[in-house]
């Protein structure tokens, strides 16, 4: 009995851990962009407006919910919930911290350890995609199509350099465990993936940028010449999900870019550290990357969209092929 | 025709990741400055004698008589039709006032053509800005919501005063 509750508890932590933290996300969002701006941003709603996610939670519930004429009405429900599910389906093998005693059993700071975590990362925020280009094409309108069909053909490019990035770090580790890719950046600084892999590093934060949907490649949404993107007919809770959802894969690819490069939960120097030290460990990497998330959305301009598909596959794709080559052909030979 | 010479960009440039780490730097450093945003309702706008705010009317040294005569300058120079007056008689020295002043708060640009206008130094754009109410009619004001001592408006007086001292004859009635 024991172990079920120890995995519900995990899963309760972690799983409002995270979704708190998306909720702080949409605040951090508009405390960082007003800042850049010279503005102050939310202050009204508790102090410094830290209950802002909570009232914008309300409005979202309170406000009417719209189907449009002539769409999809069971897809068009389906896409928020396919759009959220994932991105936090991904989150259960993200190592938070170390060893840690949870109701007198020793056990693992997250949901799942399996051997395959990395690859089910991947798999699983894949299925993100569905979401969008079932809520672009069900909404019936044209923007909303052609924000999911640029989407989802920007995910769908920017996954291969993602995954190639991600390969190159499992053969350096050899093996596709999160856990013993952290385990292999024990020790000092200079163990982190970071400097052993510098172009897979690149590559994969530029490709988390496009799979998230976000600045400078957020064609997904480019209000400009889409209105809002494939969730321009949404409202209520419904467009919330889709929010959550992109927040949530944000959570989702910062940690992993903290995991696989940074050494995730590891301490740098002290390899004994508690576990609540490695979790702020751990959430201090990842805050920093979801702060660049933020950073680089009120930094840069939008690209064009060819230049988006050329960065993709004559740029991107070709160094994180030859990265994978030349890493594979350095561990064979010596 | 205009021949656009397109700057031949640096190998650093071209890479576009050097220029992307400059500008983060730029937004970094911009974090830090000190904001701009005014907290309206508690931080109110400050105001000089320059400031044109809303036309009001200035009351006689008895606060109760407008020095208005309702003699229609004002109306007649408004370029947004915002002012109407009717004038009567009175027993007192100076011999008209205005039976109804009213400005359509809606419709003022607040230009100040009236000030200028006024002969009498009756009309004087206030320090007040702002203007909220429930209907279009509680913001046709009379004047009852347009009097105001000669005390609230010293300081654009004395400023009006000062740029028109070249050619300003006192009128009698200031």
């Amino acid at each position: 009995m024991t172990p079920v509750l120890v995995m519900l508890l995990k899963t309760l932590l972690i799983f409002g851990g995270v979704i708190t933290l998306a909720a702080g996300m949409t605040l951090a969002e508009r405390k960082v962009s007003a800042w850049i701006q010279w503005r102050i941003g939310p202050n009204r709603v508790g102090p410094w407006g830290t209950l802002q996610p909570l009232a914008d939670g309300v409005k979202f519930v309170f406000k009417e919910e719209l189907i449009p004429d002539g769409a999809n009405p069971l897809l068009f429900r389906l896409a928020p919930m396919l759009a959220a599910g994932p991105a936090m389906m991904a989150i259960a093998v993200i190592p938070f911290a170390g060893e840690i005693t949870l109701l007198g059993q020793p056990t693992t700071l997250s949901i799942a350890d399996f051997p395959l975590s990395a690859l089910y990362v991947v798999a699983v925020s894949g299925l993100g995609v569905y979401g969008v280009i079932l809520g672009g094409w069900s909404s019936n309108s044209k923007y909303s199509l052609l924000g999911g069909l640029r989407a989802s053909a920007q995910m769908v490019s920017y996954e291969l350099a993602l995954i190639l990035a991600l390969l190159s770090v499992v053969v350096m580790s050899g093996s596709l465990d999160l856990r013993k890719i952290v385990e292999a950046q024990a020790g000092g600084l200079l163990q982190w993936n970071l400097w052993r892999q510098p172009l897979a590093f690149l590559l994969f934060l530029l490709a988390t940028f496009a799979e998230t949907n976000r600045h400078p490649f957020d064609f997904a949404e480019c209000e400009p010449e889409l209105v809002g993107g494939f969730h321009t007919e949404y409202s209520s809770m419904k467009f919330a999900l889709f929010f959550i959802g992109e927040y949530v894969a944000m959570i989702v690819m910062a940690s992993m870019t903290a995991t696989l490069f940074l050494g995730g939960p590891e301490v740098p120097y002290w390899p004994a550290a508690p576990w609540f030290v490695q979790l702020a460990t751990f959430l201090l990497k990842t805050g920093f990357f979801l702060f660049l998330f933020l950073w680089v959305r009120w930094t840069l301009p939008r690209f064009r969209f060819d230049q988006l598909m050329g960065l993709g596959w004559k740029v991107m794709l070709p160094l994180a092929l030859l990265n994978v080559f030349v890493t594979g052909l350095v561990i064979s030979l010596f | 025709m205009v021949i656009v010479k397109r700057k031949q960009l640096s190998l650093a440039e071209r890479l576009y990741l050097p220029e992307v780490v400059r500008a983060l730097s730029i937004t970094l450093r911009v974090i830090f400055k000190k904001k701009v945003t005014r907290q309206y309702p508690e931080e109110r706008m400050v105001t000089t004698a320059v400031t044109r705010g809303q036309p009001r009317l200035v009351l006689l040294d008895d606060n109760k008589s407008l020095a208005c005569v309702s003699c229609g300058l004002c109306e007649a120079a408004c370029p947004a039709y915002a002012i109407t007056i009717d004038g009567e008689e009175t027993e007192r020295f100076i011999e008209r006032e205005p039976k109804r002043f009213e400005i359509d708060m809606l419709r003022c640009i607040l230009c100040g053509f009236c000030e200028e206008a006024c002969p009498k130094d009756a009309i004087f754009m206030s320090d007040e800005l702002e203007l909220a109410d429930f209907s279009r009619q509680a913001l046709i004001y009379d004047i009852d919501k347009l009097k105001r001592p000669r005390a609230a408006l010293q300081k654009r007086i004395d400023y009006f005063y000062g740029i028109n001292d070249r050619w300003r004859k006192r009128s009698s009635t200031s």
